[in-house]
């Protein structure tokens, strides 16, 4: 043991004070930062050097302080649980948004909706049947058709318009997860480098955990930590993200909502291996963009009103080709729909006139109103239009609000899970401040041993051997 | 705390957006997901709503062409009545010379005339007696325009549909066995000095068909005024039905919101008081 060994012992407490402190003032500077996760110095006592031989002097002290490294205080449970729950919550609030968009535009049950037009429809065909010589009757209901005809058809491209624009951010949800895992990837690298070096890649590790927070909230994917401090990003089964190396994801399908064709994900490098994705923005997209064969929601939609503009051309021109003009002429096609293509947009009105709207019945009279009568009733058959449209309104809107119950509760267990990483990851003011009293006070001690230890030999070296002077 | 408080705040703060949009817009529900099971219900209701205002505007139609055929037929057999009682005259062969009886063929064709017209009312330009048929009832050779077996009618509910027309040929006859007809036969009988005393059988014939006639008019009529009441009780009970389903009631969510906004405060104070102090504050 050496004479000026104490004073060592306290100039390593004095630079562990110090590394406190400026640990201290990271977590402080940094509690704002998002994914900033909390460190702490850690520390271990230094041993005695052994001493063996002639000249052991027995038991002796401790050499001081030694500095280990900084602590990063995350849990990867708690993490792992946030990204878990981050999937599910991105899944169903995109799902429960689409629905709800889609919802609103279909305006029911106000006098905005299908179901009220179609009614204002039949109601006009009475008024028709009460007076059959009126011009003024005949020439507002065809203006009505033509109305209904235009409301089925926009409704139809708004539904359309949604699927494009699902898909549009289908895509750019593709490319950030691919842009995102190719950061992962970098980060990755310069931690296993940093790790095996023995620097601290504390603020590395929580920009990727950020990072893996956003793919997982994006694709639901799942990440587990390696042994060398990488990242392994897992999407069905698969890797994305594995050491340094990444993959991209390629989104392949239909252009148009009428093609009835499902959409595929694969990898970039491997183009025939589908990748299965059933969990955040993503997965929720194409569930939404899925055909209507296998419950895609906003295909459904389009086909229903594909279905009520034909069983509308349908059941009316049935009706209108039974009747006879007021000359005496047999009534034609009311309404005409595309032999191919969508319903809904191609369907118009076949007559052009009043005179050739069937209203009587064959052999009634010029001014007979039987048929008009009869089609005023078309809407209270069972299977009419509006019998399709009112079932069709009631289930989209059970499933609507199945969705936003279902985004509530994910989000509120989002909520919880973040809550639960935050309690043991983020800064708390008050303990820091303790912690930096604790290190003030620390420092302040060891400097006052530092000056004991000096003035001892000051005695030692000062005093020592002089006597009578 | 101060993510538990900010998300407190937040719902605090869309709940009571949410009672806000109740209270201005009188509604109990914004879209269909709210409550599938009442927009259900709001959509079947208001299609029969629609259908009920049809129907009241058919009644009140229904019910102008069935005065009109009922004032027709009363004027008519009033006439009917006056052309008795000049046939009765004229059958008097004793007391009557030939000026006499020109005079009643003169008054009596007069009358023809006057029934003539009566049979072609017409009602916003549509015949009454003929209702199918787009010309006058009655052609100048008494022939019947109507189409036989064709009907007029006004649907007054969802099951029931009345007839508003009144067939001619019932009340009139048609041709040669019409009442005008008969009128000429009378009158030519009192020019050339045939007695007019068989006649008045075949006139009371005819005015029995026409009050039997009359008599099936009324009870449409009062069907169709009974089609009335009941629509109006109808009108009445649907919209206290469907104000059940979607509206509100006012006075309920403006309490709510009263409470929602004492809940939103009280949460303002209580993290005001909380968040602020920290250790800063007590360290010199």
């Amino acid at each position: 043991m050496s004479t000026f060994s104490g004073l060592n012992t306290a100039a390593s407490g004095l630079a562990a004070a110090r590394r406190g402190m400026d640990v201290v003032g990271q977590n402080i500077a940094n509690q704002k930062t998002e994914g900033y996760t909390r460190q702490r110095v850690t520390t271990s006592a230094v041993a005695a050097i052994a001493q063996t031989g002639r000249f052991s002097v027995g038991a002796l002290p401790g050499h001081g302080v030694s500095i280990d490294g900084v602590a990063r205080l995350g849990d990867a449970l708690l993490d792992a649980r946030v990204r878990d729950a981050l999937g599910a919550s991105g899944y169903w609030s995109t799902r429960a948004v689409a629905a709800t968009t889609i919802e609103a535009s279909l305006a029911e049950p106000t006098a905005n909706g299908l179901a009220a037009r179609l009614s204002k429809f039949w109601s006009g065909w009475q008024d028709l049947a009460n007076t059959p010589d009126s011009g003024a009757a005949a020439s507002s209901i065809l203006e009505s058709a033509k109305e209904l005809a235009s409301h089925i058809a926009g409704g139809y491209r708004n539904v359309a318009t949604q699927w494009s624009n699902a898909r549009d951010s289908a895509d750019r949800t593709v490319s950030q997860v691919n842009a995102t895992a190719d950061q992962i990837a970098v980060l990755n690298d310069e931690i296993r480098d940093a790790l095996a070096s023995g620097r601290s890649a504390n603020e590395l590790m929580d920009q990727r955990s950020v990072l893996a927070q956003n793919v997982a909230r994006m694709s639901g994917a799942a990440a587990t930590i390696e042994s060398d401090g990488t990242m392994t990003v897992r999407l069905g089964g698969n890797a994305l993200v594995s050491g340094s190396d990444s993959r991209h994801l390629v989104l392949a399908g239909p252009a148009s909502i009428d093609s009835g064709q499902r959409f595929s994900l694969s990898w970039a490098s491997a183009p025939d291996l589908p990748v299965s994705i059933d969990g955040g923005e993503l997965g929720a997209s194409l569930s939404v963009l899925a055909p209507a064969a296998e419950g895609g929601m906003l295909a459904g939609l389009a086909a229903t009103y594909d279905k009520v503009a034909t069983a509308l051309a349908d059941a009316m021109n049935t009706q209108h080709r039974a009747g006879v003009t007021s000359t005496g002429q047999a009534g034609g096609d009311f309404f005409t729909v595309p032999v191919t293509g969508s319903a809904a947009l191609g369907l118009q009105v076949a007559v052009g006139s009043a005179s050739e709207l069937a209203l009587a019945a064959p052999g009634s009279g010029a001014l007979d109103a039987t048929n008009a009568d009869l089609i005023s009733q078309i809407g209270r058959r069972a299977g009419s239009p509006d019998a399709l449209w009112s079932d069709q309104v009631t289930r989209f809107g059970v499933a609507t609000a199945a969705d936003v119950q279902r985004a509530k509760l994910s989000d509120s267990a989002a909520v919880a899970a973040v809550g639960a990483q935050q309690s043991v990851a983020a800064v708390d003011g008050d303990e820091e401040t303790i912690s930096l009293l604790t290190y003030q006070t620390a420092y302040q001690a060891a400097a006052r041993v530092m000056t004991a230890v000096d003035e001892a030999l000051d005695v030692l070296i000062n005093r020592t051997g002089l006597v009578g002077r | 705390m101060t993510q538990t408080a900010m998300r407190q705040l937040q719902s605090n703060l869309s709940e009571l957006a949410r009672l806000q949009e109740q209270a201005t817009s009188q509604r109990a529900f914004a879209a269909p997901s709210d409550d599938p099971a009442a927009a259900a219900a709001a959509l079947a209701l208001h299609a029969e709503q629609r259908r009920t205002e049809q129907y009241a505007r058919n009644i009140d139609d229904g019910l102008a062409w069935v005065t009109a055929a009922d004032t027709a037929i009363t004027a008519s057999t009033a006439l009917l009545g006056r052309v008795r009682d000049l046939t009765a005259q004229g059958a008097n062969d004793g007391a009557l010379d030939a000026t006499a009886k020109e005079a009643l063929a003169v008054e009596l064709e007069g009358i023809r005339k006057e029934l003539l017209s009566q049979a072609n009312t017409r009602l916003l330009g549509r015949s009454v007696f003929a209702g199918t048929s787009d010309t006058a009832a009655f052609a100048a050779d008494y022939s019947h325009s109507g189409v036989p077996g064709a009907e007029v009618t006004r649907r007054v509910s969802d099951a029931a549909s009345v007839r508003v027309d009144t067939d001619g040929a019932a009340v009139f006859g048609t041709g040669d066995d019409s009442v005008f007809a008969l009128v000429d036969k009378i009158v030519a009988d009192l020019r050339s000095g045939t007695n007019v005393g068989p006649r008045l059988g075949e006139i009371d014939g005819r005015r029995t068909a026409m009050l039997a006639v009359q008599g099936s008019v009324g009870t449409r009529q009062s069907q169709i005024e009974r089609a009335k009441e009941a629509a109006v009780q109808n009108s009445v009970s649907l919209e206290s039905r469907r104000t059940a389903v979607e509206d509100v009631d006012s006075i309920e969510v403006l309490v709510r919101l009263q409470a929602q906004e004492l809940v939103y405060r009280s949460a303002l104070a209580v993290n005001a008081r909380v968040l602020q102090p920290s250790l800063m504050d007590f360290l010199r």
